[in-house]
């Protein structure tokens, strides 16, 4: 589902993102990535969506090559993508509901279809009952879960989460890798960038490790589980 | 929270077999309604922006106003010109002096020949008694005239011309000169002609200037959907990142476009009714004095018409184009 070929990235200021690295995620699995701040897991997902391109190797998601992809295509290719962003990236000016209706409009969703979709996707994060609130009101942690909820809600092929669980408690985050669980068992691609340690080691997932852009482990889940 | 019990219940679990083929294209499923439902949220959303900002909106529809009123009231004195040149068609007459010495029966026969002429609406021949009589009457001399030995006026015949064009009734002339009887040939309507050469000039001027008009409309509103698309750029950005495409990031910003458009070209008839109103009773003024009775002639619907739609969509294009070059240049 995702292959990196022996992916390089050189921002123009010359600093070396990620070095030569190659893997592979396949349907219905669930890695991590984990490394310290600055080690290339953000450029990596933005590599998958075609924010940014790599400077050299061959980089295949969704059976796009995307070294090789035109504007037009690039949206069609995020909306097989759902992303749950570090910063959220909520619209303020627009209720729970709409922000989480986002890419059911998007698509060109029927408005009846569109609403039993969102509010089952909220439903999946426990905000149900916020969906007429403004994201504003809500906490650090229910943003986050109104932009998982949004992430899952077109039912995506892969979905890309950069730190999901940042802002949120131990039970929070083990509702939230519940539900990435879901999706994961039904054959999505998951692929979540965490630097939260002790939660990758006690899930005993495929977990990738990044250090100054070079992949430096590539830990599959313990037998014994 | 018990996400998992309640998603169990209420949430369709997702499967893979069950998953609807993603539908990649905006404008899919939607029906009519949906896209009128759309629409109206989308006419909504940017119209409350709109007086969000009052003061901000009413300077650029005022703007526009006053760009589409200069065309527009140059188009307007135009057809005023029109008008009053077709009020005087009718009686845009040709008077043909004879020659001395021809006799009335004479002059009779060849005023019933115009007459017979496809070319011509009217003719009439005015004997030198009479014209000499209708003189006495107009100047009161007719003492003074009776006491002439004889009468130095000719006969003449006037006629009125079916087609009124200058061209038409240059033509006219250069045949009815060289009539035999003719002597002399007088088009009393020579100033209408020069009338509609003015009134031809105003309006290629109305021409010229609505091409500038339109040209100026396109920078004045381009401009401030620049404006308008930067303030949202964060929101762009978030639309790019879940797969929206540059045309879905525009569409909020069409309808801004078309309602600033739209309010210019309606302000602009406001506008062009209050001047013609002003200039009226001041022509109402010197008419009096001329004992005429015209009036300026505000706008027709269909004028009124014209504007608005014109001003709409400039406004919807310039919208159209400005907003998909500065989405283009956003990425997130």
């Amino acid at each position: 589902m995702i292959k990196f070929d022996n992916i390089s990235k050189r921002y123009a200021d010359g600093q070396e993102a990620l070095v030569d690295v190659s893997f592979e995620v396949s349907r219905g699995e669930l890695a991590f990535i984990t490394g310290h701040s600055g080690a290339g897991k953000s450029t990596l997902l933005k590599l998958i969506l075609a924010i940014e391109s790599p400077s050299s190797g061959q980089l295949i998601a969704n059976g796009i090559n995307l070294s090789r992809i035109s504007s037009k295509q690039i949206a069609l290719h995020r909306r097989q993508i759902g992303t749950v962003f570090q910063d959220h990236q909520l619209l303020h000016d627009r209720s729970v509901f709409d922000n989480v209706a986002l890419p059911l409009e998007i698509c060109g969703y029927h408005p009846t279809d569109a609403g039993r979709r969102v509010r089952a996707a909220l439903d999946k994060v426990g905000l149900l009952k916020k969906e007429k609130s403004f994201p504003a009101a809500l906490s650090g942690g229910e943003q986050q879960r109104v932009g998982i909820a949004r992430a899952v809600v077109n039912r995506p092929r892969i979905i890309l989460a950069d730190e999901p669980t940042g802002n949120l408690d131990p039970a929070l985050s083990r509702e939230v890798i519940e539900v990435f669980e879901q999706f994961q068992s039904v054959g999505v691609c998951l692929l979540v960038a965490s630097h939260d340690a002790s939660l990758v080691e006690r899930l005993n997932c495929r977990t990738l490790v990044l250090d100054s852009g070079r992949l430096i482990a590539d830990q599959k889940p313990r037998p014994d589980s | 929270m018990s996400v998992s019990k309640r998603s169990q219940a209420a949430a369709p679990k997702p499967q893979v077999k069950s998953r609807p083929k993603p539908n990649t294209r905006v404008g899919r499923n939607e029906s009519f309604s949906d896209l009128l439902q759309i629409h109206r949220r989308l006419a909504k959303n940017s119209g409350r922006r709109l007086v969000q900002t009052p003061v901000s909106s009413f300077i650029t529809v005022f703007v526009i106003a006053v760009s589409l009123l200069l065309p527009a009231l140059l188009f307007s004195l135009n057809s005023n010109l029109t008008s009053v040149l077709a009020g005087f068609e009718d009686s845009a007459q040709v008077t043909l002096y004879l020659h001395a010495g021809i006799s009335d029966a004479d002059a009779k026969e060849v005023s019933n020949d115009l007459l017979s002429l496809e070319t011509m609406n009217y003719a009439s021949y005015i004997s030198p008694a009479q014209a000499l009589d209708e003189f006495g009457t107009a100047t009161g001399l007719e003492n003074l005239l009776q006491e002439m030995a004889s009468n130095p006026l000719p006969g003449a015949i006037v006629v009125t011309p079916a087609n009124v064009s200058p061209t038409a009734v240059d033509d006219l002339v250069r045949q009815l000169q060289d009539l035999p009887e003719v002597d002399l040939v007088q088009i009393d309507s020579r100033w209408l002609q020069r009338l509609a050469a003015i009134s031809e000039l105003v309006g290629a001027i109305g021409r010229v200037l609505s091409l500038i008009v339109i040209l100026g409309l396109f920078f004045i509103v381009g401009n401030t959907i620049k404006l308008a698309v930067e303030n949202r750029k964060a929101e762009i950005r978030v639309i790019k990142l879940v797969g929206g495409s540059d045309m879905f990031a525009a569409r909020a910003f069409l309808y801004t476009g078309l309602f600033y458009g739209l309010g210019g070209g309606i302000l602009a008839i406001a506008l062009q009714g209050i001047v013609l109103v002003t200039f009226n009773s001041s022509l109402e003024a010197l008419m009096q004095l001329y004992e005429g009775d015209f009036q300026l002639r505000g706008f027709s619907l269909a004028n009124g018409l014209v504007v608005v739609l014109a001003g709409a969509t400039i406004g919807w294009t310039a919208a159209l184009l400005t907003s998909l070059r500065h989405i283009r240049g956003i990425s997130p």
